[in-house]
């Protein structure tokens, strides 16, 4: 108890999602990561029957999700650092990706049903609901990639031995 | 427009597709030591789902019943999903590379999520329409989602918890997950008044 009467954890302070990535490549100042595995996907006890593996190998899904940061730090290829991302940026994607496209197809095919109440016309204004609700979340996503939301931020290079869970 | 809310509300807390109808629990176990990870697989779930509702309706609907198969319904619907999975990781790369660096690592363990195959052949043997289809879906999804993001939540506080050693991980959680279930037995009968 006297553990959590002591803490000295900042609760106002922003909230940081982290995660380990390797360096893979420098290109002036600018640097390439690739996350290492996380805690989520294909670490767990049954990692070795799940069937998620046959859509694609993890090393291939990760080489996938390279991603670049300011080398401000002079970083070095194959060392480890420690990045993060704003705890409601992931909110903030969610919703760029998957509800704005959710939510039109709902109101197209609601508006379709209403409207003229047969299942064919109200698939097909479903589709297009969706399809405009992608041109949406596009336009969203690009924002949100101008302000600067999406990018993950160098915090520091990884403790030897340090793994996401740690 | 009381009956659509009515179904939406069923579906998301009194047919909880996790504590009422027990599936999913790969993900619930999963995905539910942060609560970021919970959101993200929330969201993705929702989007799949819905869209294998459509997907798979829209198969029985003009496939399988017509032509009598009946006897393909599992396979086709494990093949609507897969393919839906694919097409969602596909469509967010291309709406936006940053999203994809972000959420990507949730879809593929969608495919193995048989949530998504159990509400989908739910949906077919309810004989819905398409938009009571759409709607159950999303109902189920959400609740899906909020179950998760509970559960993260009680799992991001029990582990600063101090748990005897035999309980400790997955023990406690399951525990937590049962009482969960208990809570939500409380929803029971409220669809039907």
């Amino acid at each position: 108890m006297d553990e959590f009467a002591h803490s000295t954890q900042d609760f106002s302070a922003p909230a940081m999602v982290e995660g380990i990535a390797q360096v893979v490549k420098i290109e002036g100042k600018t640097a390439w990561l690739v996350p290492e595995q996380g805690s989520s996907c294909g670490s767990c006890a049954s990692a070795s029957a799940c069937g998620s593996k046959g859509v694609g190998t993890t090393a291939s899904r990760l080489e996938n999700r390279r991603f670049r940061i300011n080398n401000d730090a002079n970083l070095a290829v194959g060392e480890r650092v420690v990045f993060g991302i704003r705890d409601n940026v992931l909110l903030k994607a969610s919703i760029a990706a998957y509800a704005i496209p959710l939510a039109s197809l709902l109101l197209a095919g609601s508006l379709a049903q209403w409207k003229f109440g047969s299942d064919l016309i109200t698939m097909g204004a479903m589709i297009a609901g969706l399809v405009i609700g992608l041109g949406v979340s596009r336009l969203e996503a690009r924002r949100l990639y101008t302000r600067g939301d999406l990018a993950p931020l160098f915090l520091r290079r990884a403790r030897p031995g340090e793994t996401c869970s740690s | 427009m009381k009956e659509y809310i009515l179904l939406m509300f069923s579906a998301a807390l009194v047919n909880n597709v996790i504590l009422g109808r027990f599936l999913g629990l790969c993900p619930t176990m999963g995905v539910t030591t942060r609560l970021d990870a919970a959101v993200g697989m929330g969201m993705a779930t929702t989007f799949v789902m819905t869209v294998a509702a459509i997907a798979g309706w829209t198969a029985n609907t003009f496939l399988l019943t017509p032509f009598d198969l009946g006897y393909l319904r599992t396979i086709t619907f494990i093949l609507i999903i897969a393919s839906t999975v694919q097409f969602t990781e596909l469509v967010v790369k291309k709406v936006s590379p940053s999203l994809f660096q972000l959420l990507g690592i949730y879809l593929p363990l969608i495919t193995t999520n048989c949530a998504v195959l159990g509400i989908a052949l739910l949906l077919v043997d309810a004989k819905m329409s398409i938009l009571t289809s759409v709607l159950f879906a999303i109902g189920s999804a959400m609740g899906f989602s909020l179950v998760l993001v509970m559960f993260a939540g009680l799992r991001e506080r029990l582990a600063v918890m101090d748990v005897p050693r035999l309980f400790a991980g997955p023990p406690i959680a399951f525990i937590v997950v049962s009482l969960l279930a208990l809570a939500f037995m409380g929803f029971s009968g409220m669809g039907a008044s």
